[in-house]
């Protein structure tokens, strides 16, 4: 395979709340190695697409393929064995274990004994700057090294395709540099990266190319200049609090 | 067409009193409902213990009546105020600092509050099973062919005044608007400046206030006795579930529901297994509707 | 790792203690809260597999004591059989019974599981009050006492013996639960289904495994329990106090540790006895009483001190460590 053979395809992915369409006919492929982002203002339906993807809705149409199999409808976990997982944009800890444990039980996915998942938490807890805090109650952690701990965590099923929810939003600007830093090194490592953002200026940082969202319709997709440039989505950014000046 | 019109004169005789026998149930179960569908909509807790108001509220009936002769549906003047404030009284002490705890605390707590006031009921008046037999209760109203005794229908008659004058309290009064409002967001209620604790209080004190009322109108149709608030509560779970838990509307319907499905299901294989009805129609609704009326916030709440 | 240790100690202390004292110990008073105590830790702690370890808390366990009591009974009273097949028969019903309700209850959260649950243990107490002619009724069964290891007609010490096998097997489960994958993956699922999900747990078959198992212990407890009060009935049984019962102790003792079910039911199961003891004159009164003072210690510790005693010790050794 090349390497520019697609890791994910959608084609015409649509989710519907009774009479709300949240996803609205989106079909975008991702390369292997890519690091995508995708932006939209509020209620541009971009987590509800990562739930789509990862299996937490079902689409009422539409076909998503990842690493060449069809995983539409499968549930959430059968397709983080395949190699595909998230993050949630609020995290979800497991707030009463400590941070290595809640890796570990990311790393016994793929390991089938406590002993060599608890090595490869230790590892990937190293990796994500979160040794110090190994032995802490994820509860007790602040936000920042909270929502590191949950990309560790998802790194631990030893992903190939990794969806990160709004990772960077509520970091201050040393913990935002951090994270930007990490991303960038996973993507450098070969693994594939789909950011969602709503404040576009950290995503003209780190994304090649950016899908743009609105009303859970993809209306623009490309590299951040020529997403800047777009009529259509300085037209749905219009009012939003984050202008494009910014970036 | 009348759908009616092809129905023989005997299908009419039996209709037309299962139909009535219904409402009348319905009546009833609606104002025992409507309470813990309203602390649950308002406060996001199952009050596990309602049943045990409900029970309070039928001593209370048989006590009165014991001593005074006092005909409970005077006496539902009396349990408003007075269950007004139980409810006050066990919020303060009970529910309060269980508000925002986990649900297993509110489970727990609720739990071994009903606990509490089943054996406390036990102590002081034992097991014994008690009846109230009002006058009414022998004075035959005609329906069709069949009778019901005049108990019922005043008794469901309050139920239904008292269930659609709560619903006309939080719908038009400013009190009732703030309880809604905080039932949307407490969050933002908090924001608006709303003392969501004088919320809680006052939702609490209705709820419990409705259900005593529901336990003095039903005392003279059932047996009083520590644990007869079990299987209302059991009814009121299967309505509120089926109605969508915290819609009072909905309770409404759901208890009309419930007491079709009673009735006709007493009508046909008898009132021995009329309990089984309840039951299977709430695993039906667990098996069938769990996203609707059920766990209505659950995969929506993902990321948003 | 030495928290682990000690909590090892002092269920070696305990287990220890209850296999030593009938070997001084004769007299029968105690030697019954002993049994009765194992039993009930026992009990709680197969509990605790679904709702401590698991999450899922349920308020209708008294549907497998009551199955696994029954099964038993019936055995031995309608078909002639020893108590052992009853067991047996009692723990496939139980399996069949915690995997139905463990499906159907699948999605349900907090209280809406716990209603679930309570539904079904109502169901069957109403199934089996009305099956007249198999089951007796309301009116219950008396189980014959047939002296005998194959009719479960022990002693005093006999009973002991038993009951403490069957609290250690209970003990034994949770503990592979602390250690195992499994275990870590359980634990996932309680602290959140939706992470456990995006992290490849199948997370709606390990809660189903978890009630199951949860439910066959329970059932062989109740089928344990049968013959030793040698009376059924399905008031008690499949009562929600009951229920209460298996969850009171597991809160007070810890919820999520192997030998909290056992300490809260050392404390629980004593005060019962010493309450029986007091009030015994007083009519309809003592289990009146009993039952207030679980309410509310039932209240106040959920309140006041929700890790339970094993948390507290827990919260102790930190505090001087």
């Amino acid at each position: 395979m090349s390497a520019a053979a697609p890791i994910l395809e959608l084609s015409g992915v649509t989710k519907r709340f009774g009479g709300l369409t949240a996803v609205s006919d989106v079909s975008f492929t991702v390369p292997a190695g890519e690091l995508l982002g995708i932006i939209g203002p509020n209620g541009a339906g971009k987590t509800t697409l990562f739930n789509v993807i990862s299996g937490y809705y079902r689409p009422e149409a539409g076909r998503i393929v990842f690493a060449g199999r069809d995983v539409t409808g499968l549930a959430p976990h059968e397709i983080c064995r395949l190699g595909l997982t998230r993050t949630f944009q609020l995290v979800k800890p497991f707030g009463n274990l400590s941070v290595i444990d809640n890796v570990m039980i990311g790393a016994l996915t793929r390991l089938p004994t406590v002993s060599s998942a608890r090595l490869e938490a230790e590892r990937v807890v190293e990796a994500c700057g979160l040794a110090s805090h190994a032995g802490s109650h994820a509860r007790a952690l602040p936000i920042g090294l909270r929502k590191r701990l949950e990309v560790a965590r998802a790194l631990a099923t030893r992903p190939r395709l990794i969806l990160l929810d709004e990772v960077m939003a509520g970091l201050n600007p040393t913990e935002l540099g951090g994270m930007i830093e990490l991303i960038r090194r996973l993507h450098a490592d070969g693994l594939t990266v789909i950011v969602i953002e709503h404040i576009m200026a950290a995503m003209m940082r780190l994304a090649r190319r950016i899908v743009v969202l609105h009303h859970g319709e993809a209306i623009a997709a490309g590299a951040p200049a020529e997403i800047t440039q777009d009529r259509r989505v300085v037209d749905a950014y219009l009012g939003e609090e984050f202008v494009l000046a910014q970036a | 067409m009348d759908p009616t019109a092809r129905l023989g004169p005997a299908q009419i005789g039996v209709l037309v009193p299962l139909a009535v026998a219904t409402i009348l149930l319905g009546g009833i179960y609606a104002l025992i409902s409507v309470g813990l569908t309203l602390i649950f909509g308002i406060m996001r807790v199952v009050n596990f213990a309602h049943g045990e108001f409900l029970m309070l509220g039928m001593y209370l009936a048989f006590w009165t009546f014991f001593a005074f002769n006092a005909d409970p549906y005077f006496i539902v003047l009396v349990a408003i105020p007075l269950f007004f404030v139980v409810g006050l009284v066990v919020y303060g002490l009970v529910m309060r600092g269980v508000i925002h705890a986990s649900h297993n605390v509110q489970i727990f707590t609720t739990v071994g509050l009903s606990t509490v006031l089943q054996n406390v009921a036990l102590v002081a008046w034992s097991g014994d099973f008690r009846f109230v037999r009002p006058w009414h209760l022998s004075t035959v109203v005609r329906a069709g062919a069949t009778t019901f005794n005049l108990t019922q229908v005043v008794a469901s008659l309050i139920a239904v005044t008292l269930t659609l004058a709560l619903v006309a309290f939080m719908k038009w009064t400013h009190a009732g608007r703030v309880m809604r409002a905080t039932a949307q967001d407490r969050d933002a209620a908090t924001l608006m400046g709303i003392d969501t604790d004088r919320v809680y209080r006052l939702t609490f004190a209705i709820g419990i206030a409705a259900v005593g009322a529901a336990g003095v109108l039903v005392a003279p149709l059932y047996s009083v006795y520590p644990t007869a608030g079990l299987q209302f509560v059991l009814i009121s779970y299967v309505v509120v579930v089926l109605g969508g838990l915290g819609d009072m509307l909905g309770a409404m319907l759901g208890s009309l529901i419930v007491a079709a499905v009673e009735v006709g299901g007493s009508y046909l294989f008898g009132a021995a297994w009329k309990e089984i009805f309840y039951f299977l129609l709430f695993i039906l609704v667990l098996v069938f509707r769990p996203a609707g009326l059920f766990g209505q916030r659950g995969a929506e709440t993902l990321g948003v | 790792m030495t928290g682990l240790m000690r909590s090892r100690r002092g269920a070696l202390l305990f287990f220890g203690l209850a296999a030593l004292i009938p070997l001084v110990v004769r007299d029968a008073y105690f030697l019954d809260s002993l049994v009765l105590i194992l039993l009930w830790g026992a009990l709680s702690a197969a509990w605790n597999v679904a709702g401590g370890y698991a999450g899922q808390v349920s308020i209708g366990h008294a549907s497998f004591f009551g199955i696994g009591a029954y099964s038993a009974a019936l055995m031995v009273t309608r078909f002639g059989k020893g108590p052992w097949l009853g067991m047996l028969v009692g723990v496939v019903l139980s399996i069949g019974a915690g995997f139905i309700i463990g499906f159907l209850s699948n999605r349900l959260k907090g209280p809406y599981f716990a209603l679930s649950t309570i539904a079904f243990s109502q169901v069957l107490l109403i199934g089996v009050s009305r099956w007249r002619g198999f089951t007796s009724g309301g009116e219950g069964i008396p189980v014959p006492f047939r002296p005998g290891f194959a009719t479960l007609g022990l002693g005093h010490v006999g009973w002991v013996y038993m009951a403490l096998a069957m609290a250690l097997v209970c003990f034994a489960v949770q503990v592979y639960l602390e250690r195992s994958r499994i275990g870590y993956q359980l634990a996932g699922v309680r602290e959140d289904e939706d992470a456990a999900e995006a992290l490849g747990i199948a997370t709606r078959r390990l809660k189903v495994a978890a009630i199951t198992l949860s439910a066959a212990l329970t059932s062989i407890g109740g089928s344990l329990w049968a013959q030793y009060v040698g009376f059924v009935d399905p008031t008690y049984v499949f009562s929600v106090d009951l229920s209460v019962r298996f969850a009171l102790n597991t809160i007070i003792g810890g919820m999520g540790t192997a030998l909290g079910p056992f300490l809260g039911s050392i404390l629980i199961t004593s005060l019962e006895t010493y309450l029986r003891a007091t009030f015994a004159g007083v009519k309809a009164g003592f289990t009146g009483i009993y039952l207030i003072i679980y309410g509310t210690a039932l209240i106040l510790v959920v309140r006041f001190v929700p890790e339970g005693l094993a948390g507290i010790t827990t919260r102790l050794r930190r505090a001087h460590a």
